[in-house]
């Protein structure tokens, strides 16, 4: 590890393991609490907590265990401002037949899809929390389904299959969209 | 293949996240049914829209300097680190006399363990840098008691490198060494530390060496050649691009590879 002397030497490894990564875990909290002020706290807290965890870090995917106290810093405080924020942990969706219907995808659907970049932020500000959160980690940090499990803390399985009715809720919800206000133009 | 089976293998392909057999088997069932490859472009096009219209916030430069004057507090007793480590952001402003309270106990705790604090990072280091050397032995092992150790056959640096760029949007340095005894083989892409990276695959005679890009941030890093049931593990690190070299070649051929690709790469 690359720790000058006058680093003390459990702030230049937690350093090590989590700037390479700050753009990524602000970029979490930055889609889980909506906002820029409460995105930079949050990591700022998660830094700390990071810190005095350090002992937790057991080698490995240093980004994994850093987003995972990133967002476990962003949902406590979620919860603790709101209890309508309503869980969906309790739902079954570790079971097959929770697949989502290939609901028969057209030519059409795919050419409303790409057009619509424009609402996709809406959007996906309005999905349920474990579907966003699934998304963007996926789609907009490019974590491997091994790194969203571990930041998760669920089984890959279940990374899968939430994975594919959070694509499958986003693309309903804009289809819908770009069929009612007729934005299609072919 | 039916498309029951399919349908939900569909994201999994979508992803990169299935192996070859499996990949083999939905290719081919995509080839004959027009529904799941319907399906499968309109993933994609949500997949375009999404990383198109949705941002990637980048962490504000105030932030990025605050966690950094957190690490460069100078030489302190380490009890005033923790105080500072674990003091508030200053927009949250804590009533005095339970901060206070926080920070004794903080402080008292800190001495406490500051000792062993010292010996608790070296030894993560020291752990971290034994699993790496675990997986890629492990993943080299494996490579070569597959049916091929490649899933790129070529021997032209040129057919390898966008091979690479369309899987993982990453184009390694490919170094023609073929002239000095170490024809390219191919490459294929592996697991090592959660993540997938490229392996550019050379021969030697009847051995395989193996040559892991590892993302950038692996800093712990060592220039030491080590030898793990018999197969020599060396890092190198080339224009910031860190590299792994893992092959059971002798020590002086060992050593000229290490060099070969060093000069090859930088050149």
């Amino acid at each position: 590890m690359n720790m000058g002397r006058s680093t003390p030497p459990d702030v230049g490894l937690v350093r090590d393991l989590t700037l390479p990564h700050l753009d990524a875990a602000y970029n979490l909290a930055r889609w889980l609490m909506g906002s820029e002020q409460d995105a930079a706290d949050l990591v700022h807290t998660a830094f700390l907590r990071a810190a005095r965890y350090i002992h937790t870090y057991a080698g490995g995917n240093a980004k994994a265990w850093w987003l995972s106290i990133v967002r476990n810093c962003c949902i406590a405080t979620l919860a603790s401002r709101s209890r309508r924020d309503v869980s969906l942990d309790g739902l079954a969706e570790d079971e097959p037949a929770q697949w989502p219907q290939a609901n028969a995808a057209t030519v059409e659907d795919t050419v409303h899809l790409s057009q619509c970049a424009a609402l996709i932020v809406h959007h996906l500000e309005a999905l349920p929390r474990e579907f966003r959160e699934v998304l963007v980690l996926r789609e907009v940090e490019d974590c491997s389904y091994r790194e969203i499990a571990d930041i998760l803390a669920v089984p890959v399985g279940t990374v899968m299959s939430r994975l594919a009715r959070s694509r499958a809720l986003l693309k309903k919800l804009l289809i819908e969209n770009s069929v009612d206000a007729g934005t299609h133009g072919l | 293949m039916d498309c029951k089976t399919a349908a939900p293998m569909l994201h999994a392909y979508l992803d990169g996240e299935l192996d070859r057999a499996a990949v083999d088997e939905i290719e081919e069932h995509l080839e004959r049914c027009e529904q799941c490859a319907r399906e499968l472009a309109s993933l994609q096009a949500l997949r375009n829209v999404i990383r198109e219209g949705a941002t990637r916030h980048a962490a504000p430069a105030s932030l990025r300097a605050q966690l950094q004057a957190i690490g460069a507090v100078p030489e302190p007793a380490s009890g005033q680190v923790s105080d500072r480590i674990l003091q508030k952001r200053p927009t949250n402003s804590a009533t005095v006399p339970r901060w206070a309270l926080a920070a004794s106990l903080l402080m008292a705790f800190s001495f406490g363990i500051a000792s062993m604090k010292w010996f608790a990072i070296e030894s993560v280091a020291t752990t971290n840098r034994q699993a790496v050397d675990r997986e890629l032995l492990s993943s080299h092992l494996r490579a070569l008691a597959a049916a091929s150790p490649v899933d790129v056959v070529s021997t032209d640096r040129h057919t390898v490198k966008p091979w690479f760029a369309g899987k993982i949007g990453q184009s390694p340095p490919v170094v023609d060494l073929a002239a000095d005894g170490f024809p390219l083989v191919g490459g294929r892409i592996d697991y090592v530390t959660n993540q997938r990276v490229a392996v550019l695959v050379y021969g030697h005679g009847q051995h395989l060496i193996d040559v892991y890009l590892l993302p950038a941030t692996a800093d712990d890093l060592q220039d030491m050649p080590r030898v793990l049931q018999g197969y020599r593990l060396a890092a190198i690190r080339v224009q910031e691009q860190p590299m792994w070299i893992v092959g059971d070649i002798d020590e002086q051929e060992f050593a000229r590879f290490k060099n070969l690709l060093t000069a090859g790469v930088s050149r």
